[in-house]
């Protein structure tokens, strides 16, 4: 379980960031972001490393759940 | 502890215990670095339905974009977002900042951020936001534009520019490359301008106002009644090279109309002299003349309507012109590099469709033929973007979105664009200008001092 903070991030540090986190390729990560291009970036490049992608939107943004498949 | 062992024990050891623990060792490696390898090729590919949608965004860019020169647009710069920044500034402030020339509100820019807004709002991703070091982004932006216009075109048009043959434009993008690996090093020091947070709504609508000012303004002029202040490009007009130019129009390929200088006079043989009778442009003048970038226009219902497609596509996408050589490099993402690819070939078919391509490095419309200029101007432009976080369109979009930095960021490039024409730093089809080297110097010294500061803000930890 890995849980990495993008909020308010310019490009390209959210994708960095969780780039970092799937190094030790964990079963389940969770990113929360606030901007729509932090989200659409990071739900492609999880879903591209072979996680299964859910997005809870709320007033604060977006949290990005992903569990390896 | 084996050699202490004895009989029937150690035989078990040796011949069952021993060997049954290294197959087991090697079949648990083998199966990790399979599973690894795997997981190490996904990853490595990073080539996602996404990276074709971005592909299709950039070709719908780049044809639209080349589609619009067809239409008015200036040559290979059917969309370019430091020229028409630029000229929007010299529409407001064309007087103070010698922009004769270069003053028309592009309505192209007016579409992208209103298609944008219309985009963000519906899929309720507008969200208000700022604080990023937002005059850190001003200046970063104003850098951009003033190396932009050194080169003349953004990282867009340097696209654009090749896709319509103009070799000059290699220099450019191989500068587009080396300014991306500056900026990486720049990033792997730790550099970032802080996160931003959430801000009042209003800020968050700065942008979306800036272009109904616009479309209020562009809807005057276009009825002739745009206030006294301002400048606006005589459609179709042609300059010559002389100092101070000719500036005139023409009918059926001929000069007809002189606009100025007042009082200047056609001669039978096609120059141009004053009522002194002075040689003002000579015959050969007049007909290498070129036409004045901000009288080349699309008519404005199309070039608005465009512009909102664009806007859409690209809020949608993300499309970025440097994203996709940074995020390839970074974090071997190549869905915006398929971006610039598409937009690149998009722009080049319609180019050949239309008979716009015109392959080779003299006679390229605004444009100069300065390797290094071209190469160092490009280089520290994209430094800059690299430093905001992404390319001057990103910027609209993301102001569009409600980040007040990239409204910031917008403003600092309207601000550079008036800078540049008044301090006569921007490049001219003859080259560089004098100061433009001194300039240049300058902004590298500034970019290094704001990477600098910003250098361990926390962007990516180091080791």
């Amino acid at each position: 379980m890995k849980e990495v903070d993008v909020r308010g991030l310019s490009c390209p540090m959210p994708l960095v960031e969780t780039k970092k986190a799937l190094d030790s390729e964990p079963d389940t990560i969770t990113v929360l972001a606030d901007s729509g291009t932090a989200k659409a970036n990071v739900v492609a490049m999880l879903k591209d490393n072979g996680y299964e992608v859910a997005v809870d939107e709320s007033v604060d943004g977006y949290t990005i759940s992903g569990t390896r498949t | 502890m084996i050699v202490t062992l004895l009989g029937p024990e150690r035989e078990f050891y040796t011949r069952v215990r021993l060997p049954l623990s290294v197959m087991l060792c090697i079949m648990t490696t083998y199966n990790r670095t399979k599973q690894r390898w795997r997981v190490g090729m996904r990853r490595k590919v990073g080539i996602g339905a996404t990276a074709w949608i971005v592909g299709g965004a950039g070709l719908f860019i780049g044809a639209v974009a080349s589609w619009l020169v067809s239409q008015g647009n200036p040559g290979n710069m059917g969309l370019c977002v430091a020229c028409f920044l630029r000229d929007i500034t010299g529409f407001f402030a064309g007087v103070a900042t010698g922009q004769a020339a270069t003053a028309y509100i592009r309505p192209e820019i007016i579409g992208i951020i209103i298609g944008a807004v219309a985009a963000a709002v519906l899929t309720r991703e507008f969200r208000p936001r700022g604080g990023s070091a937002t005059i850190l982004r001003f200046v970063l932006g104003f850098i951009f534009m003033v190396s932009a216009l050194i080169f003349l075109g953004c990282t867009v048009r340097a696209w654009l520019r090749l896709a319509g043959g103009d070799l000059n434009a290699i220099w450019g993008i191989l500068g587009i490359v080396a300014g991306v690996i500056v900026g990486i090093v720049i990033l792997k020091q730790g550099y970032s301008l802080g996160r931003s947070k959430k801000v009042s709504g209003i800020l968050g609508w700065a942008l979306p106002a800036l272009a109904i000012v616009l479309l209020v303004f562009a809807g005057l002029a276009a009825f002739d009644s745009r206030p006294t202040f301002t400048t606006q490009t005589t459609q179709g007009a042609f300059a010559t090279g002389d100092s101070p130019p000719v500036v005139f129009l023409k009918e059926d390929g001929a000069i007809a109309t002189v606009l100025r200088p007042d009082g200047a006079i056609i001669t039978a043989e096609g120059s141009v002299v004053a009522a002194t009778g002075e040689v003002l442009a000579s015959a050969e003048s007049v007909s290498n003349a070129r036409p004045q970038p901000g009288g080349r226009r699309a008519p404005l219902a199309i070039a608005l309507i465009a512009g909102l497609l664009i806007g859409v596509v690209a809020q949608r996408t993300r499309f970025c012109s440097i994203g996709g050589i940074r995020d390839a490099i970074l974090v071997r993402r190549y869905d915006l590099l398929f971006g610039v690819a598409g937009l690149l070939i998009g722009a080049a078919v319609v180019n050949m469709v239309l008979g716009q391509f015109r392959l080779g490095f003299e006679n390229q419309p605004v444009a100069h033929m300065d390797i290094l200029g071209n190469f160092v101007a490009m280089m520290v432009a994209s430094v800059a973007a690299m430093m905001l976080g992404g390319c001057p369109f990103r910027q609209i979009i993301v102001g569009a979105e409600g980040d007040f930095d990239g409204f910031a960021a917008v403003v600092g490039m309207l601000t550079g664009a008036g800078f540049a024409h008044w301090a006569l730093l921007a490049s001219s089809a003859k080259g560089l200008a004098p100061l433009a080297w001194p300039a240049i110097g300058v902004m590298v010294v500034i970019l290094a001092a704001i990477a600098f500061v910003s250098r361990r803000n926390g962007a990516i930890s180091r080791g």
